[in-house]
């Protein structure tokens, strides 16, 4: 294999993704790809959410992606920067709508005394 | 649009109907801002390989540009896909 | 000099953390119902939990990966949903049995009402935990969680026969009920070998950025830790043995088991045993939380950490405060601790294959481990080990049903 040369699945399917300051903001739920038979294939986007861990897993992938909260968030190709163990990204989870969860909890605990020592 | 996902675990057989194992994972290529596809990962114990029980390089890489059409279950390649 | 002292600190917070109130009900029946007699079985738990941790720190510092993470990304998402939901079941069990524990100590040193102190134990923690940097956390329930040193003594100062011990030691089935024995064999190595403590130490492994020359000394940190503590687990069947056994004693109540020292050693004797035993299970219970934490963000893909302040990991924080939430919920139900802890045990026995063979498979996966992948020895032993597990995972729920959760 030459060095550009991966297996998808293996270094990029489930791996960490790391925004530009280093954030963990999701997994790499599941891929987009396009282009059929005859043509060369793509991979166009990222699908960051539990809301598309029902086609991985079945109807315990639904229930789990239900109880989850079922967001769905794709992120373009072009924003990946690099590829090692996690999947680097080059702009702020928060614009790229990663991490919503975390974004939405802060408010409230940081109200907390002693969350941000 | 199809999902890595939805490619992985289906069948592959060629055109005359011989199985050649099932896709478990996608060969790309990465160059710039693109990753390409350029083959499929085909194994008989997928699930095994996956797990990397054997190395990863053992399986047989069959080249995207053998896949004649991709319907139902499985992925059907032209019968020279393995040469 | 530093680099020998911050081993020894490390190793003393082992040996109080490595008893939890799965190894304090488990070692003392055992001792009080059959003796000497699986003293053999503590050594292979002990092995075993070594070999597991092994592999889970080696795969930390090599991949950067803590245990969930790397399961995900190498045995595919439905395996480890599995995994997940199952180690969060059990988790909770656990956590709920640990904090029975802590309130029942408490109710011995205090003799307040067992429910307030349930909520005192749940909103302590929280705070604690919240407030509290983890280093000071965890050397504080180390240290303190040392006083079940107070164990050891008592063993020796009860003059056992040694040589019963020593033939203790030798593998071997009893005669009479011996549906029950099974049932603590594998009740003994479903105390010793806790996944949650190998959740939390892979976690702390990636937080502390360990790398592949840190290997050595995290393997033999984690080595001589479990060893001490697995002779604290020796002590307290032993204990259970010379007290209880002639006196057809079956050691229901945490508060007996800390009687088993009373006996010898008096009253700052039985002292100690009750703060030793608040502050193993209290140090358990918050490995157990963050573990059930862990696993969940590393799954999911939060941001996660002891380290972090709760407002750069919030989803991982809320994660924990609920969950010990969900515990009180349990033990205020009024279940008994002990039968929640056998429960607890058992069903963390049987989920054990979930998790043990993706490492085992990660463990030995070149793309991840590069060379510092497994060995004959760690394979050896890891498949011994496989094997084990899958025996005791599949004949555990029979065996309790069979023995009436050791009641026979």
């Amino acid at each position: 294999m030459s060095r550009s040369e991966l297996d998808i699945g293996l270094k990029v399917l489930d791996h960490q993704l790391l925004d530009k300051n280093g954030r963990r903001c999701g997994n790499v739920d599941d891929l987009a790809i396009e282009g059929g038979p005859g043509e060369v294939p793509r991979v166009v986007a990222l699908l960051v959410g539990p809301g598309y861990w029902g086609q991985r897993a079945g109807w315990i992938g639904r229930l789990a992606g239900w109880i989850g909260s079922g967001s769905k968030v794709r992120v373009e190709w072009s924003e990946v920067t690099k590829i090692d163990s996690a999947v680097h990204l080059r702009n702020d989870a928060t614009k790229l709508g990663l991490g919503r969860g975390d974004d939405r909890l802060r408010p409230y605990v940081e109200k907390i005394p002693g969350a941000g020592r | 649009m199809r999902t890595l996902s939805s490619l992985q675990k289906r069948k592959v057989e060629t055109e005359s109907g011989r199985l050649l194992g099932r896709c478990h994972d996608l060969r790309g290529e990465l160059t710039g801002s693109n990753l390409c596809v350029t083959g499929l990962c085909v194994g008989k114990n997928a699930w095994f390989q996956h797990l990397g029980v054997r190395s990863h390089d053992q399986h047989t890489v069959v080249p995207w540009e053998a896949v004649v059409r991709i319907e139902g279950k499985r992925i059907v390649v032209r019968d020279d896909a393995t040469n | 000099m530093n680099k020998i002292f911050g081993l020894a600190l490390g190793i003393l917070a082992a040996i109080g953390g490595f008893v939890d109130i799965g190894d304090l009900v488990f070692n003392t029946a055992a001792g009080a119902t059959f003796g000497y007699q699986l003293m053999w079985v503590i050594p292979i738990g002990v092995v075993g939990i070594i070999v597991y941790s092994e592999m889970c720190g080696r795969v930390a510092a090599v991949s950067g990966k803590a245990v969930f993470d790397a399961v995900r990304e190498r045995v595919g998402f439905k395996a480890a949903l599995g995994a997940l939901v199952s180690s969060e079941v059990v988790n909770l069990m656990t956590l709920a049995a640990e904090l029975g524990g802590v309130a029942i100590t408490l109710q011995l040193l205090s003799g307040l009402p067992y429910r307030w102190l349930i909520l005192f134990a749940v909103v302590g923690f929280a705070v604690i935990i919240w407030v509290t940097s983890f280093n000071w956390l965890e050397r504080g329930f180390g240290y303190g969680g040392l006083c079940m040193l107070v164990f050891a003594v008592a063993a020796v100062k009860l003059g056992p026969d040694w040589t019963k011990v020593g033939k203790g030691f030798i593998p071997h089935i009893t005669q009479n009920n011996p549906t029950l024995y099974a049932y603590f064999v594998i009740g003994l190595l479903g105390a010793a070998m806790t996944p949650y403590e190998v959740y939390f130490y892979s976690s702390g492994g990636v937080e502390e950025g360990w790398k592949p020359k840190d290997i050595g000394l995290n393997r033999a940190n984690a080595i001589v830790g479990y060893l001490l503590g697995g002779t604290l687990s020796l002590a307290l069947m032993i204990v259970g043995a010379t007290v209880f056994l002639g006196h057809g004693i079956a050691p229901q109540h945490l508060g007996t088991i800390a009687l088993g020292v009373g006996d010898p050693l008096g009253k700052i004797g039985l002292l100690l045993a009750i703060v030793g035993i608040l502050f193993a299970v209290g140090g358990a219970s918050i490995d157990t939380v963050f573990s059930g934490a862990y696993n969940l963000a590393q799954f999911c893909g939060w941001e996660w950490g002891r380290y972090r302040h709760p407002k750069g990991a919030p989803r991982f924080a809320v994660t924990w405060l609920v969950l010990l939430v969900l515990a009180m919920g349990i033990v205020m139900t009024g279940v008994d601790a002990v039968v929640l802890t056998e429960y607890a045990v058992i069903f963390s026995v049987v989920a054990l294959p979930l998790t043990y063979v993706p490492i085992l498979l990660v463990a030995n996966d070149k793309a991840y481990m590069g060379r510092y992948g497994n060995g004959r020895l760690a394979n050896g032993l890891g498949l011994v080990y496989l094997v084990l597990i899958m025996v005791v995972a599949l004949t555990a729920i029979p065996l309790m049903v069979l023995t009436n959760a050791g009641q026979n």
